[in-house]
């Protein structure tokens, strides 16, 4: 990949039946970096992504891909360059891993071609990339929530796309596997430049790990850039509709939600005398 | 794992190996059919050694009155038993997965059930025959299918759920049309339907399975390559179209073969019931970590009606219809996934 590949969104409007869901949202997605779509539920977040996926067509406005609407585009053209972990991915019952991962190549085989050692490296880079490689035996069903995450990541890898988009890829997981994930997609980000949007659930974890955030409400964006630049009380509270402190982070300096309740707190200036 | 064998070897050497089972598997399979085949035309009111079926079969008989056995009386039935099975099977097998959902067979789907009708009503009103019900099967295939995908397909995407409640809503209607069709025929022609209805192998004509012959032999190797798109279909409708699927054009191509092979069969030899629902799942049972593949679904269907149909010749006094055996083998079967998918909670 020699050109790094833009992704930018003018004027989406998206919906459902007779609602709209995201309306007239514009935005610029960094080109290899880490963007995380941030917003309380219903704010449209996901439905952005799935705008962005193709999932959904555009009421109004368009996705727009190194200068050329998506939806103009041959899909098999675009799911070389853009590929998507949705929400809740479905599999056959008996699937194994390594016939999973690799059904990730199909942008890749046209009618009649066969497998070929191209696939086979992208396969096995994907399954290594993720470690996931000593279950390419396994079902699917045997593994636990976070090594099946992992599994579907590979299979979106195997795909070998510029960009990769995400659907809450934490939720439902342990702390310790969204960790992981977070992890496993920033290395990746790192190490082969691949532009990564996702929505995610859980603010903290967001900041940590996005470059770029974008808060979304009401269908709308309300801010959006470096997590420690924008992320702010007034913004959560606008956001979320949540009282919270905002502090740096002791570990990573990076922005810290912390939700203020009405329980269990102690005067302000305690804490301060106390730290 | 060691780290002195590369990723790109490993996973190439897992490959193979779950290719050369999928295959060793296929190869076996299609034995076996071939083996039933030759028994199927050994038994009957004299029974006539394997090897000089063979012989027969190819112009080369050891006795004259061979040719007549087989010829006449045996080949058609053994011929019919192999393509309805096949057709059923793949059929079945694409549903399933297509739907993802075990449940989804054109038994339940209520596809058999228009073709079923639109046979009866041909037969019973316009007295058509032959190639004339064949194509009367499809039609009514098709306006099933079309009906029910029109009335589960609404909104984005078709879940496999609401496709099998719509489906069974239509198989009853379906059903209660060819009731009264059957109750307005002649009695002649109504005891003829009947026997159709339960559906048996020893029925078909040879405009049947010709026009099954046909279909299979352009479907059969499509569907090889639909089998591609099946694989990212049933990853369901956001991953394939993520993997540059165009969906809805896929599950048309996919239905309608489903749908051709269906009508056929059904055509040809009346509602067997369950094959098309047995036939995938146990494909699959039997190729473990080998890929799923429609072409062993559709060679297990072949088994499932072979042997069904050597039972339902031998096993009693005087012979019964084919579908008689297969209602009792999936009955239970029906039970037993129902049960399983309760238990896995996967019943959704």
């Amino acid at each position: 990949m020699t050109d790094r590949h833009t992704l930018d969104v003018a004027e989406l409007t998206l919906g459902y039946d007779d609602k709209d869901i995201v309306k007239a949202v514009s935005t610029n997605i960094p080109t290899g970096r880490i963007t995380a779509i941030i917003g309380a539920n219903a704010s449209g977040k996901s439905t952005l992504l799935r705008g962005v996926a193709r999932l959904l067509k555009p009421r109004k406005g368009s996705v727009v891909l190194d200068g050329k609407a998506v939806h103009d585009m041959r899909s098999l053209d675009v799911a070389k360059i853009i590929g998507l972990l949705p929400q809740s991915p479905v599999a056959p019952e008996s699937i194994t891993v390594g016939d999973l991962v690799s059904r990730g190549r199909y942008p890749h085989q046209g009618w009649f071609a066969r497998w070929n050692a191209e696939d086979d490296r992208a396969v096995a880079d994907a399954l290594d990339a993720t470690g996931t490689a000593e279950l390419v035996d396994r079902k699917l069903t045997q593994l636990s929530g976070g090594q099946r995450q992992r599994v579907w990541i590979a299979m979106a890898l195997a795909q070998g796309t510029d960009i990769l988009l995400l659907d809450e890829p934490t939720t439902y997981l342990d702390i310790n596997y969204q960790v992981e994930v977070l992890d496993l997609l920033t290395d990746l980000n790192h190490r082969t430049g691949t532009t990564i949007v996702m929505v995610l659930h859980e603010l903290n974890l967001a900041c940590r790990y996005a470059d770029h955030v974008i808060a979304m409400k009401q269908g709308e964006i309300v801010v959006e850039g470096d997590p420690s630049d924008v992320i702010t009380a007034e913004v959560v509270e606008d956001v979320f509709k949540l009282q919270c402190d905002v502090m740096p982070c002791p570990r990573s300096g990076t922005p810290m939600v912390i939700p203020l309740g009405r329980h269990r707190l102690v005067e302000k200036e305690k804490v301060d005398a106390a730290g | 794992m060691t780290k002195t064998i590369s990723p790109t070897r490993s996973f190439r050497a897992h490959r193979r190996t779950r290719a050369r089972w999928g295959f060793a598997l296929s190869v076996g399979l299609t034995v076996a059919v071939a083996v039933v085949f030759i028994l199927s035309m050994t038994f009957g009111s004299v029974t006539v050694p394997p090897l000089d079926v063979v012989l027969a079969t190819i112009g080369a008989p050891t006795e004259k009155w061979h040719t007549f056995i087989i010829y006449e009386l045996r080949l058609p039935r053994a011929i019919t038993a192999v393509v309805v099975g096949l057709a059923l099977g793949a059929s079945g097998a694409i549903f399933q997965r297509l739907l993802r959902n075990p449940l989804a067979s054109p038994d339940f789907l209520g596809v058999s059930s228009g073709a079923n009708v639109a046979v009866v009503a041909g037969f019973v009103l316009w007295n058509l025959t032959g190639y004339q019900l064949s194509i009367a099967a499809i039609l009514g295939g098709f306006a099933t299918a079309a009906a029910i995908y029109a009335l589960a397909g609404r909104g984005d995407g078709v879940s496999g759920y609401r496709f099998i409640l719509v489906g069974i809503g239509v198989s009853a209607l379906m059903a209660s049309v060819t009731s009264y069709l059957l109750a307005r025929a002649t009695l002649n022609d109504a005891r003829a339907a009947m026997s159709w209805l339960i559906g048996s192998v020893g029925m078909a004509k040879t405009s049947d399975i010709i026009a099954l012959a046909v279909a299979l032999t352009v479907l059969l190797p499509a569907s090889a390559m639909l089998g591609k798109r099946l694989r990212v279909m049933e990853l369901g409708d956001g991953t394939a179209t993520a993997l540059g699927a165009d969906i809805r054009l896929d599950r048309v191509l996919l239905m309608l073969a489903a749908v051709i092979l269906v009508a056929l069969a059904t055509a040809a030899a009346g509602p067997i019931a369950f094959v098309a629902l047995m036939a995938g799942p146990i494909a699959e049972r039997v190729s473990g970590r080998a890929d799923p593949s429609i072409f062993r679904a559709a060679v297990v269907g072949a088994l499932i009606v072979q042997l069904s149909d050597l039972v339902a010749q031998h096993a009693l006094a005087t012979p019964i219809s084919t579908g008689i055996v297969t209602g009792f083998v999936g009955a239970p079967y029906i039970a037993w996934i129902i049960i399983r998918a309760n238990r896995s909670g996967a019943a959704g």
